[in-house]
């Protein structure tokens, strides 16, 4: 029952750990990321989010599947964030559950790592003096 | 023959456009098609650029075909 979302409402983090607990299982893993204020000196004021959101679902869905080949785990689950989000607000979850916790650490920062270069979700800085959209490493290759 | 073509984020500003009709010639593979799409929105080359077609990431050599849905980002940054 692995799951894989985007929205405009805030997170329930611990609500969407909880969604799924295999009865084969005895830890999930959960990845909790929320909006920053400073990055190297600069200081956000709030993000904004937009997603090519029927794209960004096939590549989670992608994700999904290659981490089920890569670890053993059991479920996972994403869900994203879009829109205006103000500063701790969590824009992504990223949960794996796993009949052992160290797949499930693996898988979750495998997945992390994944999402940021492939799924086609961008967010736009704002901060004290200007805005600018985040260009992510161009690791795809067209 | 016409596709569709999507902006977000950057590209969008960039275009001015979220979403355009574009037309092609029969036979215009991706590459082709992206390089149209850039000469026409010349300040998308300020950008290093993904394309895709149908919702998959674009591989260059694919023909586009009639109806198709191309779309032009950046590089992604979600999370």
């Amino acid at each position: 029952m692995d799951f894989f979302e985007i929205t405009n409402d805030p997170l329930d983090v611990g609500a969407i750990a909880r969604r799924v607990v295999p009865a084969n299982c005895g830890a999930t893993i959960t990845l909790d990321g929320y909006v920053r204020q400073f990055t190297k000196g600069r200081e956000t004021l709030h993000l904004v989010y937009e997603a090519y959101e029927p794209m960004a679902l096939k590549e989670m869905e992608k994700l999904i599947a290659k981490a089920r080949e890569r670890f053993e785990i059991e479920n996972v689950g994403i869900v994203h964030r879009l829109g205006k989000l103000e500063i701790g607000e969590t824009s992504v979850v990223v949960t794996v559950a796993a009949p052992h916790r160290r797949a499930a650490f693996e898988a979750c920062e495998w997945l992390i790592k994944e999402l940021k270069r492939t799924v086609p979700i961008w967010k736009k800085e704002v901060y004290r003096g200007g805005e600018i959209w985040i260009e992510g490493e161009p690791a795809i290759k067209n | 023959m016409k596709v569709q073509v999507l902006f977000f984020g950057a590209t969008a500003d960039e275009t001015g456009e979220r979403e355009i009709e574009f037309s092609l010639a029969e036979n215009t593979n991706a590459n082709q098609a992206f390089a149209e799409i850039v000469e026409k929105f010349p300040r998308l080359k300020n950008h290093k650029l993904l394309f895709a077609v149908n919702q998959e990431y674009a591989s260059g050599g694919e023909i586009v075909k009639g109806g198709d849905e191309l779309a032009v980002f950046t590089a992604v940054s979600g999370g």
